[in-house]
C-alpha cells in the first residue's frame, strides 16, 4: 500500500540528523568488547595450523584442566547443521569444537579461559595437538575432475551442489547468433573486515535464569534459534542482545563456531566469558566471501543485441556450510543475476558449489550479485567492441526499458518498476563523458593512460515470503515486526526486530513514526537488536531493514493513530469521522488535546476512554510488501580511472552514481549507504584479496598483506538520484543498503579496459592489482 | 611487515606465529642513561636472555603483538636524551638513533638532505606512527622495503654504534647484510646516524611505489648526486632483499651522463643482480628508477 | 600518568598497551582496538600532545606521561567543531572508528594540515573506515577546520 507523501521536515524524505551520532561521537558507543560484567575470563581459541587433518590426540596439560575445552569436555554441544531446502544439497554437520578432522585452517579445535585475553593466548601456546595431515583441496576447477581426499564423508565427492539455471531455448538462440563472446571471469576470495571483528559474552543470569549472550550479531532472534538448536535449550532461556555493532556487511549474520562454544562456555561455567575477535582471526575464520569463477558465452546479433548467455559458475564456498543457509544462496543468486538488468530472454548456468578446505564463504554486501555483475557487465563491454560500438550505447540498448515494466527477466526476477536507460544517461552526466572523452584525447602530462567505463546493476530488495520459500531458504524472511509503545507521558518507543549497525535505522524508523503521529523525532525510541525486548523479527540482511522494518513500523503506529484519535474524539467530545491525528495532538471542530494527555488517560485515567476501547497504547504486528518478488533499485556507475603502465597502478579519479531506490525515507542516510557501498566494491576491485597456497594456508593474514581502501586513495563519489515510489511498499520505498558494493568492480575493470583500448589488454579478474595490469598488458602485446 | 605465514608441514607442532595479538610476557626496564643501557644489555645478553631495545616501538610491538617475536627483555631507550640530541657537524648531521619520523617531517631536526628527508618521513606510515617511530629504530630492525634503509644508503650515512667495547661507525652501505639482518652486535645500541650534509649544488631524487599511502612500499629508488663532493649513488630499495646500490648507474650520474644512458646502466645494473626479478618487478623498479633520476636530471 | 586531565596510578604487566589499560583497567571504552597492529587506527589517543597507537604503546612506557582520550577532550575548541561537523555532515555511520578519526582529525586541524580534501585525505590515510566512503569524513573535518579558523578569526577582531 503506497501513500503519497508530502516532505516534511522530521519526517519521511527529511535529511533529518542522526540520534545515534551523540553517543558516539561522545565516545559512549557501547561494543561486545565495552560491555563490562565483573568477573568477566577472557577466551582465546586453539585453531588448527593445518588445511585439512585427522585429530590424532589433544595434550591438555593436567594443570591447565578445567581452563581448556575441547569437543570431549562439552559432548552436548550438536553441530551446525545448514539444511536449505534445496534438493540435492548436500548436508554434513560442522561441529564448533573440531572433533576428529579439521577442514580449514584457522578452525577451532579447543577454547582457552583465563582472566586475560594475553594468558589465555599464553595457555593455547601449551596446547599440544597430533594431527595426520592429508591432501588439501585446494583448487575447485580440479575438484570437477578429481580430488585427492574427500572434505565430508559420505559424500561422493566435493561438491555441495550441482544445479544448472536456465530459461528460454539458449541452444535454439545459438543459432541466431552473428557474434560470440567467451570470457572468463574471476573475482577472488576476500573477508568483509568490518572494523569492529566479532565478539560474544556470555553468562547466566541466575534471577531470570537466562543465558545472556551480547553477540556483534545483524540477526539477534535467529542466532538465538540457532543457538537454541546446538545447545539444547529452550528459546525463552536465551537472550541474545546485539548493542553496538561496527559493521557487519553480512559477516555477522551466520552463526558461527565461536558464537556456539562461548555461549555454551558461559551456560556451563560460573562466570562471564567473553572472546573479542582479533585482526588476525579474523582473516582467518570470519565468514569469506566472493571466490566466484565464471565461463561466459554471449550470443549476440551484429549490433551488439545480447540474443543469449550460456554460463559456467564455480563457487568456492570453503568447508563448511554455514548455519542456516548455507552456500548455495551464493550461487543460485549469482546464477540468476547473470543476466543482469538486460533483456536477455535465453540463459544458461551450469553451477557448481564447490567444498574446499578453506574458510566457509557468507554474504557479503550485495553476496552473489558483484560477482554476476562483474561478468555480464564486461561481457557487454567485450560484445560492444567486438560490434564496433560504444560500450554505453550498446549496454542502453539492453537494458530491459520503462515500457517493458513489470519485466520478468529470465531467471524468474520480477523488476516491479524504474527507468534503466534514464539512470544509465543521467550516470553519463554526472560524470561529465564529453570532458572525460577530451582528456583521453589529449594525453596526460605524466603519461597514464585514462578510461572510463560503466557497470549497472538492479538490486532485488525487501523481497518476502514466496522468494524466499522458492530460494530454499529454512527460515522466511518475508516479514518484519515492530511492537510500537506510547508512553505513558505520550513519548514513544518501537521495539523493531532488525538491528541497526550504521544504517542509521534508529533515525528513519522515528522519521518514519513521526510521518504517523507527528511525535517529534527527539521523543521517539527505537529499540533494536535485543530478543528481549523486540518482538520476533529476521535482523538486517538483504537490503530489507526499510521495506520491512519501516512498513512495520508505518502499519503498527498507523493503528496506534487510529486508537488515539478515536480516544481523542471521545474527550473533545466529537464524531470519531470529525477528529484527526495531526502533528502530535488529535483535532476536532472545538478544540485539540495533545498525544501526551490522551496517552495519561489511555494508562492512568482509564475512567475517560470511550466504551469498547482497552487501556494502553500498545500496537504489536508485522509487515508483509505487497510483493514477495522484491522491489528492484536500479542503480548505474561510471568510474574514470587513470592507468599507469610502467607500474600497472590504478587509481580512481572519479566516480558517479545514478540510482533510483524508490520513496527516500533519509537522503542523508542513503547516499552515506552508497558512498560506503561503492569504496567497498572498489576495495573489491583493485586491493582485497585473500590467495591460498597449495597446501591450502591463507596468505593474507594482517591489513599489511591485506590492503584496504583509504582515504587518500579514494574518489569523491558523486550521486545523482530520482525518486520513482514502487507500488508494494509503505511509502513506495525500496532497499538500496548493498548495492554501492556491486557494480564498481565491474565499472572499474571496463574502464582499465577502455583505459588499455590502445594496447588490448583486459582484466578480468579482481582485485585489479598492478601485477595483474602489466600480465594483461604483456598477454596483449604478445597477440599483437 | 614480514610475512607471518610459514607453510605449516609437519607432524605434531602447532605454528603459533600471527594469530594472535596480545604479546607474550615480557621483563622491562627504563635505564636512565645510555652507558647503563648498554649495561644491562651486554648483561642480558652474556646471561643468554632475549633482550631487545625498545625505541618508537612501532615494528617491534607490532611484531610482539602477533607473536612473530618473543623476548623476554626489553630495554626501552626512548627516552635517552643521548639518543634524541642533534649536532650539527658543519659537513654532517648527527641525529640520535631515537630522533622520530615526525620530528624530521616537521623540521624539528636540522636537514642534511635539502629536503630529500623531510618529504620521505612525510610520507612514511602515519603520523600517529610516525610521532613514535625512529630512525634508528627503522635502521636496526632493516625491513627491507622501509624508507630509511634506503634512503640512508643513497645520503652514504653511517651508523654509529655504541656498546660494551666502545664505539663504532659502519657505512650505512655495510649495515643492512639481509632482510631484517644487520652487522650489529647483540650487544650493541644504535646511538646516531651521520648523514653527510648535501652541497648547495646537490641534486636528489626519490620515488616509491605504494599501493596504499602508508603501506610498506614495493619499490623505492633513491637517487642522490653532489658531484663537489664527487658522490653518486642510485639505491633501489623494497625490492624484497636489502637495497641495492646501482653500481654503474650511479657512476653514469656522476659523470653526468644523459637519462637514457642512466636507465640503460640501471637495466643492466638490476639484470646483473644475482636474485632475478620478474616481468613485473622490472617494469616497476624501472620506473621508480626512471623518476628518480627524472628528477635530479630536472 | 595524567590521564584526561586527572592524575592516576595502577601496576600493571609490562606488556599491557596502553589501549587495553585505558579499556579494562581504566574503564575509558572510547577507544577502540581494530587490529592491534597498528594499521586501522582505531586505538589513536594522544599523548604528550602528538597522536599514537595505543596498541603500539606499552602502558609502562607512558609512566609520567599526559595522556588524552576522546572521553578527555570532548570540550576542546577544536574536538567540539570537529563533534559538530561530523553530525551535521553524517561523518559516522556505525561509530567504530570514529574515536579514533577525531583524535587524528584533532591533529590535523591543530598543526594546520587541513586546509583542502586533498591534504585531509592524506592526513586521515592512517585511520580506516568501513562504513562511510570517507566523502563525508573529508566534508566533516573541512567543515570544522573552517568553522574553527572563522571562531579564530573572530576572536582576533574582536581583540584588535
Amino acid at each position: 500500500m503506497t501513500h503519497a507523501v508530502a516532505k516534511s521536515e522530521r519526517g519521511v524524505g527529511a535529511r533529518l540528523l542522526r540520534k545515534e551520532d551523540a553517543r558516539h561521537l561522545g565516545g559512549k558507543g557501547q561494543f561486545v568488547a565495552d560491555v563490562k560484567i565483573p568477573g568477566t575470563q577472557d577466551v582465546a581459541f586453539v585453531r588448527s595450523p593445518h588445511a585439512h587433518a585427522i585429530i590424532k590426540s589433544i595434550t591438555v596439560p593436567p594443570d591447565l584442566e578445567g581452563n581448556v575445552f575441547t569437543a570431549r569436555h562439552l559432548p552436548r554441544l550438536a553441530d551446525m547443521r545448514a539444511v536449505p531446502l534445496v534438493n540435492g544439497f548436500r548436508i554434513a554437520g560442522y561441529p564448533a569444537l573440531a572433533k576428529d578432522k579439521v577442514r580449514f585452517v584457522g578452525e577451532v579445535i579447543a577454547a582457552c579461559v583465563a582472566p586475560t585475553r594475553a594468558e589465555a593466548e599464553d595457555l593455547v601456546s601449551q596446547i599440544a595437538v597430533e594431527y595426520e595431515v592429508l591432501p588439501p583441496i585446494v583448487d575447485p576447477e580440479a575438484v570437477l575432475h578429481s580430488a585427492p581426499s574427500l572434505l565430508h564423508e559420505g559424500w561422493p565427492n566435493n561438491l555441495f551442489i550441482e544445479r544448472v539455471f536456465q530459461g528460454g531455448d539458449v541452444d535454439a538462440a545459438k543459432q541466431q547468433a552473428e557474434m560470440v563472446v567467451e570470457r572468463r571471469y574471476r573475482m577472488n576470495r576476500q573477508a568483509a573486515v568490518p572494523m569492529e571483528g566479532r565478539g560474544v559474552l556470555a553468562y547466566r543470569d541466575a534471577r531470570l535464569d537466562e543465558l545472556v549472550v551480547y553477540d556483534s550479531t545483524q540477526v539477534p532472534h535467529i542466532i538465538r534459534l540457532g543457538l537454541a538448536e546446538v545447545l539444547g535449550l529452550e528459546e525463552r532461556v536465551i537472550r541474545v542482545i546485539a548493542p553496538d555493532v561496527g559493521g557487519g556487511f553480512g559477516s555477522k549474520a551466520r552463526l558461527l563456531p565461536e558464537e556456539v562454544i562461548v555461549a555454551a562456555l558461559g551456560a556451563e561455567l560460573d562466570h562471564p566469558v567473553r572472546w573479542i575477535e582479533d585482526r588476525a582471526e579474523h582473516f582467518l575464520a570470519s565468514t569469506h566471501s566472493r571466490d566466484h569463477d565464471y565461463k561466459i558465452t554471449a550470443y549476440a546479433d551484429a549490433k551488439g543485441m545480447i540474443l543469449a548467455v550460456d554460463a559456467e559458475l564455480i563457487v568456492d564456498a570453503g568447508a563448511y556450510a554455514l548455519w542456516p543457509n548455507g552456500p548455495f544462496l551464493e550461487t543460485g543468486m549469482a546464477a540468476r543475476n547473470i543476466p543482469g538488468p538486460y533483456n536477455i530472454r535465453n540463459w544458461r548456468v551450469k553451477s557448481f558449489t564447490v567444498a574446499t578446505n578453506k574458510a566457509p564463504i557468507g554474504p557479503y554486501r550485495g553476496v552473489g550479485r558483484p560477482g554476476a555483475c562483474f561478468a555480464i557487465e564486461r561481457t557487454i563491454d567485450e560484445v560492444a567492441r567486438r560490434a564496433g560500438r560504444d560500450p554505453l550505447e550498446v549496454r542502453r540498448d539492453n537494458l530491459v526499458t520503462p515500457a517493458q515494466m513489470p519485466y520478468m527477466t529470465i531467471a524468474n526476477l520480477l523488476f516491479d518498476s524504474g527507468d534503466y536507460p534514464g539512470l544509465l544517461d543521467l550516470c553519463a552526466r554526472t560524470i561529465d563523458v564529453a570532458a572525460v572523452r577530451a582528456r583521453q584525447k589529449q594525453g596526460e602530462p605524466d603519461g597514464r593512460l585514462i578510461g572510463l567505463g560503466f557497470a549497472c546493476y538492479s538490486e532485488q530488495t525487501g523481497h518476502g515470503c514466496g522468494e524466499w520459500v522458492s530460494r530454499g531458504s529454512p527460515f522466511i524472511p518475508g516479514f518484519e515486526s515492530c511492537r510500537a509503545q506510547l508512553m505513558p507521558d505520550g513519548t514513544l518507543v518501537l521495539y523493531v526486530g532488525i538491528q541497526s549497525h550504521g544504517q542509521g535505522l534508529e533515525t528513519t524508523l522515528a522519521q518514519v513514526a513521526h510521518e504517523e503521529l507527528g511525535i517529534d523525532p527527539a521523543k521517539i525510541s527505537v529499540r533494536h537488536g535485543d530478543t528481549g525486548l523486540s518482538p520476533f523479527g529476521n535482523g538486517t540482511i538483504a537490503s530489507r531493514s526499510m521495506v520491512m522494518a519501516g512498513g512495520a513500523v508505518a502499519t503498527t503506529t498507523r493503528l496506534l493513530r487510529e486508537k488515539v484519535a478515536k480516544i481523542g474524539a471521545h474527550l473533545l467530545q466529537c464524531d470519531p469521522s470529525e477528529a484527526r491525528c495531526e502533528g502530535g495532538a488529535v483535532h476536532g471542530p472545538r478544540g485539540s488535546v495533545a498525544i501526551e494527555e490522551i496517552a495519561r488517560v489511555a494508562h492512568l485515567r482509564m475512567e475517560a476512554l470511550p466504551d469498547g476501547v482497552e487501556p494502553l497504547l500498545t500496537v504489536t504486528g508485522t509487515y508483509q510488501p505487497g510483493i514477495d518478488t522484491g522491489v528492484f533499485t536500479f542503480a548505474a556507475h561510471a568510474a574514470v580511472v587513470a592507468v599507469d603502465v610502467p607500474t600497472g597502478a590504478v587509481e580512481v579519479l572519479d566516480y558517479g552514481v545514478a540510482e533510483d531506490c524508490g520513496t527516500v525515507i533519509n537522503p542523508m542516510i542513503v547516499e552515506g549507504q552508497v558512498r560506503g557501498g561503492v569504496v567497498q566494491g572498489i576495495g573489491t576491485a583493485l586491493y582485497e584479496e585473500i590467495p591460498y597456497d597449495d597446501h591450502g594456508q591463507p596468505l593474507a593474514g594482517t591489513f599489511s598483506d591485506y590492503l584496504m581502501p583509504g582515504s587518500a586513495e579514494m574518489p569523491a563519489i558523486k550521486i545523482a538520484h530520482t525518486e520513482t515510489p514502487t507500488a508494494f511498499t509503505e511509502y513506495g520505498v525500496k532497499g538500496m543498503g548493498e548495492g554501492g558494493a556491486i557494480a564498481p568492480p565491474a565499472a572499474i575493470a571496463n574502464a582499465v579496459r577502455d583505459a588499455l583500448v590502445s594496447i588490448g589488454a583486459e582484466v578480468n579478474e579482481t582485485p585489479i592489482t598492478p601485477r595483474r595490469v602489466i600480465a594483461a598488458i604483456r598477454a596483449a602485446s604478445k597477440t599483437s | 611487515m614480514c610475512c607471518f605465514w610459514a607453510g605449516a608441514e609437519g607432524h605434531g607442532e602447532t605454528p603459533r606465529e600471527g594469530r594472535d595479538v596480545k604479546a607474550p610476557a615480557f621483563d622491562y626496564v627504563r635505564p636512565t642513561t645510555l652507558g647503563e643501557a648498554v649495561d644491562v644489555l651486554a648483561k642480558a645478553t652474556a646471561a643468554g636472555r632475549d633482550a631487545q631495545v625498545l625505541a618508537g616501538g612501532q615494528s617491534l610491538l607490532a611484531m610482539m603483538n602477533l607473536r612473530v617475536s618473543s623476548p623476554d627483555l626489553l630495554i626501552d631507550i626512548s627516552r635517552l636524551d643521548e639518543l634524541r640530541a642533534v649536532a650539527d657537524e658543519r659537513d654532517a648531521i648527527r641525529l640520535g638513533a631515537c630522533v622520530t619520523h615526525a620530528a624530521i617531517e616537521d623540521g624539528l631536526a636540522p636537514d642534511p638532505s635539502r629536503g630529500l628527508m623531510p618529504r620521505v618521513a612525510a610520507n612514511l606510515a602515519y603520523r600517529a606512527v610516525r610521532t613514535k617511530g625512529t630512525l634508528g629504530g627503522s635502521v636496526a630492525l632493516s625491513d627491507p622495503a622501509a624508507d630509511w634503509v634506503t634512503v640512508m644508503q643513497a645520503m652514504d650515512a653511517a651508523v654509529v654504534l655504541v656498546g660494551p667495547g666502545g664505539r663504532r661507525e659502519i657505512a650505512a652501505v655495510d649495515f643492512t647484510t639481509g632482510l631484517y639482518e644487520t652487522a650489529r652486535g647483540r650487544d650493541e645500541i644504535i646511538e646516531a646516524i651521520r648523514i653527510p650534509r648535501l652541497t648547495d649544488a646537490a641534486r636528489w631524487g626519490h620515488a616509491k611505489f605504494c599501493r596504499k599511502s602508508g603501506e610498506f612500499a614495493t619499490s623505492i629508488a633513491a637517487a642522490v648526486t653532489d658531484p663537489v663532493r664527487r658522490f653518486a649513488r642510485i639505491v633501489l630499495g623494497a625490492a624484497g632483499r636489502p637495497p641495492i646500490v646501482l653500481q654503474q648507474a650511479s657512476q653514469e650520474l656522476l659523470g653526468g651522463k644523459s637519462h637514457d644512458a642512466l636507465a640503460h646502466a640501471a637495466d643492466h645494473d638490476i639484470a646483473a643482480h644475482s636474485e632475478g626479478f620478474d616481468d613485473y618487478q622490472r617494469s616497476v623498479h624501472g620506473a621508480m628508477i626512471a623518476r628518480a633520476v627524472s628528477q635530479v636530471l630536472a | 600518568m595524567t590521564l584526561n586531565g586527572r592524575k592516576v596510578a595502577a601496576d600493571v604487566t609490562p606488556r599491557t598497551s596502553l589501549a587495553d589499560f585505558l579499556r579494562e583497567r581504566m574503564n575509558l571504552t572510547a577507544t577502540h582496538l581494530g587490529c592491534e597492529h597498528g594499521v586501522c587506527g582505531a586505538c589513536t589517543v594522544i599523548v604528550n600532545g602528538e597522536p599514537v597507537r595505543a596498541c603500539l604503546t606499552l602502558a609502562v612506557g607512558c609512566d609520567g606521561f599526559d595522556v588524552r582520550t576522546l572521553e578527555g577532550l570532548l570540550n576542546d575548541e577544536i574536538m567540539a567543531a570537529l563533534r559538530d561537523a561530523f553530525h551535521h555532515h553524517h561523518g559516522l555511520q556505525c561509530g567504530f572508528c570514529t574515536p579514533g578519526m577525531l583524535i587524528s582529525a584533532h591533529d590535523l586541524i591543530r598543526r594546520g594540515k587541513a586546509s583542502d580534501d586533498r591534504e585531509i585525505r592524506q592526513g586521515l590515510s592512517g585511520n580506516i573506515c568501513r562504513c562511510t566512503g570517507y566523502t563525508d569524513i573529508v566534508t566533516s573535518v573541512r567543515k570544522a577546520a573552517e568553522a574553527v579558523a572563522r571562531s579564530r578569526d573572530a576572536t582576533t577582531a574582536t581583540q584588535a
